[in-house]
């Protein structure tokens, strides 16, 4: 047993030795995506208002923000850098730099059925985290946004064949993100589908390839990403929902709402949004970046 | 509170199939506890490592880990079952070490002199076992298997983790859309503490009644 602790704490202490040494020496530590927050704008003094949630923030030197780290091209932490990457990581991080002056944020790890008790209690000031505005969700949480639109489609194993819309889902088993707008979309489109859920796109993926299911309806943008790194899947329709994400913030916080539809004008108008969805989204999506949707377009926003 | 109501049916829904997990899985770990004890206090060497090993493998392992790489693992060795099948088998076996360990220390509660009195007459191990000592040693252990009994209806909850839609997954689908966290969350815990509740008076009084005074 004694000689097990030993050998264990050897390991423990060449592992840490590694991480340190190696972690400053690995490429693409300055990634693109730190250039692109040069050019975020920051606030002026006048516009954060004495005694609001914005001024808070400022005096804690620190945004924080609730998200998610296992969202690639979204919002997923690098393993060798610890950086968490993605859109909308780099939109909290331009967020922070427009409140502090520094992209200065700490990404609380929400998941979806905490996002509203969240925002309440105050434990995170605003939450980037592909939260789709609906109408139920506007009476829990203020919107400032919508800061991006996506679209569900479906995947499938290469050669299914009898899927091309949503409709031919009805009786089939058909994979999707737990807490995802999926499930809903399914329930209206293909009534008959029987709906299976897991935690995270890989295990759906993983269930997709073991015929757990014929098809996987998600986000359009994660489907391309996974359809790049596996030629087994392919998709089979174009995007047949529009979901568009806002900026959650806490409900009744109207100062804190414009400020921050402000803001994302300013990055809408100086072109910083589009370099963000280009080195995120952007590098998986062909073309150029798409038109940003309209701020407040949306029911609830 | 009107949430709930509202989504009654699905959660509802979600209710029994926690029940059937639970009821499911504990019959399950009942049994297979049974044998791992019976290995744990067997008299020949290879068993009783057989028993440890398995204790020891399975206390140490969490349960999500056990349900996913049973769920996406075996498949790719040609051995596919339903998610419910699957979670029923895994948190049998799952449990059934912590069942095996609760009957072990109720067996070493039990006097020497009861097993050498039961070798004297000329019953074998396995007769000793069943007419002796394990009928003592479960009427001193009903709490504990009370306990693991709770403990196996809030391990269900992992359950989601391979899409059974339990009572906890059917919660997290009534919020996604409800967006009313607490409400949902709160009454969903209720439940499960009604059920441990229940569970708990249900040993109580069948300790009360079975408890062997030494």
């Amino acid at each position: 047993m004694k000689r097990f602790v030993a050998v264990a704490a050897v390991s423990l202490l060449a592992l840490t030795a590694c991480g340190e040494s190696s972690s400053p020496a690995v490429p693409g530590a300055t990634s693109p995506q730190s250039d692109v927050l040069a050019k975020a704008p920051v606030a002026t003094v006048a516009e954060i208002l004495p005694g609001s949630t914005m001024e808070k923030i400022k005096q804690r030197g620190e945004l924080l923000v609730g998200g998610s780290l296992d969202a690639p091209l979204l919002s997923q932490q690098n393993p060798a850098t610890g950086e968490v990457e993605g859109f909308d990581a780099q939109m909290g991080k331009a967020l922070a730099k427009y409140i502090l002056g520094e992209p200065k944020v700490k990404i609380v790890n929400s998941a979806s059925e905490t996002r509203e008790a969240l925002l309440a209690n105050g434990t995170v000031d605003v939450v980037f985290q592909t939260y789709t505005i609906t109408e139920e969700r506007a009476k829990q949480v203020a919107f400032a946004g919508p800061y991006y639109t996506s679209g569900l489609t479906i995947a499938v194993k290469k050669g299914t064949t009898g899927i091309a819309k949503p409709e031919d889902l009805n009786g089939k088993k058909v994979l999707a993100g737990a807490n995802t707008p999926a499930i809903p979309a399914i329930k209206k489109l293909a009534p008959q589908a029987e709906i299976i859920t897991f935690g995270s796109d890989p295990e759906c993926i993983q269930a997709l390839k073991q015929d757990r299911g014929v098809a996987y309806v998600q986000d359009e943008t994660i489907l391309i990403a996974d359809a790049k790194k596996d030629p087994s899947i392919e998709i089979v329709t174009k995007p047949f929902t529009v979901d568009p994400y806002g900026i959650g913030l806490k409900h009744g916080d109207d100062q804190m709402k414009t400020f921050v539809n402000d803001w994302l004008k300013k990055m809408q108008d100086g072109g910083v949004w589009q370099e963000i969805w280009k080195t995120s989204i952007g590098t998986v999506v062909t073309g150029d970046a798409p038109a940003p949707p309209q701020i407040g377009s949306v029911p609830g926003s | 509170m009107g949430v709930l109501l509202e989504h009654l049916p699905e959660l509802w829904q979600g209710l029994i199939v926690t029940f059937q997990l639970t009821a499911a899985s504990f019959a399950g770990a009942a049994v297979l506890g049974v044998l791992v004890c019976a290995l744990r206090v067997s008299p020949v060497g290879v068993l009783r490592a057989l028993g440890t090993a398995y204790v020891e493998t399975l206390q140490n392992l969490p349960l999500l880990v056990l349900l996913v790489l049973a769920f996406f693992g075996l498949p790719e060795i040609g051995i596919k079952a339903e998610p419910l099948v699957t979670a029923i088998v895994v948190i049998a076996v799952y449990e059934a070490a912590y069942i095996g360990e609760a009957l072990r220390s109720g067996v070493n509660s039990v006097s020497k002199g009861q097993g050498e009195a039961a070798r004297a007459i000329g019953l074998t191990f396995g007769q000793s076992l069943r007419h002796v000592v394990l009928p003592q040693a479960l009427r001193t252990v009903v709490q504990p298997i009370g306990n693991i009994f709770i403990a196996t209806t809030m391990n269900t909850a992992l359950a989601g983790a391979i899409s059974v839609v339990d009572l906890t997954a059917s919660a997290q689908r009534v919020n996604l859309v409800e967006a009313q966290p607490i409400p949902i969350f709160v009454g969903a815990g209720v439940a499960y503490g009604l059920i441990a509740a229940a569970a708990g008076f249900v040993t109580g009084r069948l300790e009360r009644r079975l408890v062997i005074l030494r």
